[in-house]
């Protein structure tokens, strides 16, 4: 086990191991003072306190999302991760037989530099490209390129469900880049994955288009291509483990690491941070737009989807892009957005998987009103995610609390003993 | 007594938690967890601020609209990588994918009493 940013993380697991036989978050049994938190923050039921002492324990892989809220959330960190690639991209960055490729997503840039002492909200995107450079990655693609390529995909789905809804293409379309929520669906609702969108996510894309496309243009061999997916998230790594995600004749995203192992990775080559000169990512794959980047918050695939179905709906130019009706971070959002020479365009977002089931009984019901319906599972969205940097305020209760359960267990000792 | 230690140290918090951190916590702020709840929704506010910032901030995003984006117009255009299109047959390919109904194992969950939240 090792130490990254505040969690611990056993090692790496198989390339070719069946993601859904394990869960990505297990319960440290010595560390677990039996708070309860967990158990509170998971929507799914799927951690639950076990035994005389009431300690917590992730009860079947089949029942967890892995989006590692429990994780990032438990006062005392004793929520280690089972699955670290940290290993395999240091040796991957030092082998000059392997061209690594990096793929951030948009959310990661939102926290990273919280690691390196600026505040929450910094956007580190040109540090973070001008890091990976450092680091030795030799193209560094971003998966905000590949968000605005979600849109032209999943927008245009939109339009053709819209247009023609059918059995196999029904409507509500639902968001389908949140592989927590995904799991989610195929676990918890099946009767609705028809509703989810086919577009792969964001990073499913980059990964396939790297090591076709980005390959064709750059003239690497796709073979020696390393793909790594940074995410804020740790279900992503049960996602870049889909054994169907291989559409480019290669394993698309080679490993998946978080924002928090990424953090560590630039600490460990001893790369000073904060004074890195902003870089850009490199264009092919890397440019992106306004739309891309506010996929990282709840309600902004949404927005951006809008962003483009407004203008091929209607005909017409968007010329306020800010839609701010559907700007949330907690619950459920719903709005009708007026779109001239089509009508009204029924939209709802949610984040937490609690939220999700409402919008998803609806559905099952037949009785949802809407055609697009966008869910996240970590509350807020990517930028409060399972693998981001933890916030030190649910640590910082560590302390108080600590002598608070070593008071209550003095008092449970001597009651035990009267 | 042996009722007492019937209680797991979970339930003992929730039922006495409440009035034993207020009070060992004393000087402090009188209801901690709610502080540490503020907190979190605070960072979250914090780092969706940032987006929205970037989003509408020129010298970091220039474009706002996806389809804008000059190279995804290059990937789209005729003859080029994806030239048939959004939802295209590569796209299809390359881009779309299934999804598995993973019900089964859940279910055989549930028919062992085990009880979860959705
Ligand atoms: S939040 Fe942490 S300490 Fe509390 S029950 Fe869960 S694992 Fe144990
Ligand atoms: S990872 Fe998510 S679904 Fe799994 S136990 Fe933790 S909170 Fe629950």
């Amino acid at each position: 086990m090792q130490e990254m940013e505040k969690v611990m993380m056993k090692g790496s697991a198989p390339l070719d191991v069946d993601p859904g036989s394990f869960s990505f978050v297990q319960v440290d049994q010595e560390k677990c003072q039996a708070c309860g938190t967990c158990v509170d923050v998971c929507k799914t039921g799927a951690i639950q306190a076990q035994g005389a002492e009431g300690k917590s324990k992730v009860l079947d892989p089949a029942a967890c999302v892995n989006c590692g809220q429990c994780l990032v959330n438990c006062p005392y960190g004793a929520i280690y991760e089972e699955v670290s690639y940290v290993d395999a991209v240091f040796a991957a960055l030092k082998d000059p037989n392997t061209v690594c490729v990096s793929m951030p997503a948009p959310a990661v840039r939102y926290a990273l530099g919280e690691a390196f002492g600026l505040p929450a909200g910094t956007h580190v995107g040109g540090k973070m490209h001008a890091a990976l450079r450092k680091l030795g990655f030799k193209f560094i693609w971003d998966n905000e390129f590949t968000a605005d390529v979600t849109i032209m995909e999943e927008g245009t789905e939109l339009i053709n469900r819209v247009k023609h809804p059918s059995h196999h293409a029904p409507l509500p379309q639902f968001t389908s880049c949140c592989p927590g929520w995904v799991k989610f669906v195929e676990a918890y609702y099946p009767e609705l994955i028809p509703n989810l969108s086919s577009a792969k996510s964001p990073i499913g894309m980059l990964g396939s288009l790297a090591k076709t496309y980005g390959a064709q243009q750059t003239k690497t061999d796709p073979a020696k291509m390393f793909t790594v997916s940074i995410m804020p998230c740790i279900a992503k790594k049960f996602e870049g483990l889909r054994p169907e995600l291989a559409a480019s004749g290669h394993r698309d995203t080679d490993v998946t690491i978080t924002t928090r192992e990424l953090a560590y990775m630039i600490k460990k080559a001893g790369i000073d941070f904060k004074n890195l000169k902003d870089d850009p990512a490199d264009p092919i794959l890397g440019e992106a737009t306004g739309a891309a980047t506010i996929f990282g918050t709840s309600g902004g695939v949404m927005e951006a989807a809008l962003r483009l179905a407004y203008e091929v709906l209607s005909g017409e130019k968007l010329k306020d892009v800010d839609i701010k009706a559907v700007r949330t971070h907690e619950g459920i959002k719903s709005a009708s957005i007026d779109v001239p020479h089509f009508g009204k365009v029924n939209v709802a977002v949610a984040s937490g998987l609690d939220n999700a089931k409402k919008l998803c009984d609806e559905v099952k019901a037949g009785k949802s009103k809407y055609h697009f319906i966008e869910i996240m599972t970590c509350p807020g969205g990517c930028i409060n995610g399972g693998g981001q940097i933890i916030n030190p305020s649910v640590r910082e209760a560590e302390n108080g609390h600590s002598k608070i359960f070593a008071a209550i267990n003095k008092r449970l000792a001597m009651k035990a003993q009267a | 007594m042996s009722e007492q230690m019937n209680c797991t140290r979970r339930d003992f918090l929730k039922v006495a938690g409440a009035a034993v951190v207020v009070a060992a916590v004393a000087g402090a702020a009188p209801t901690l967890v709610t502080e540490a709840h503020a907190a979190e929704l605070d960072l979250v506010s914090q780092r969706q601020s940032g987006v929205y910032a970037a989003d509408a901030n020129p010298k970091l995003y220039n474009l706002r609209k996806s389809q804008d984006n000059p190279m995804v117009q290059k990937l789209y255009a005729k003859g080029g990588f994806l030239g048939d299109g959004p939802c295209g047959h590569v796209s299809h390919e390359l881009l779309h994918t299934h999804y598995v109904d993973r019900s089964a194992a859940l279910k055989a969950l549930k028919a062992k009493g085990i009880k979860l939240k959705a």
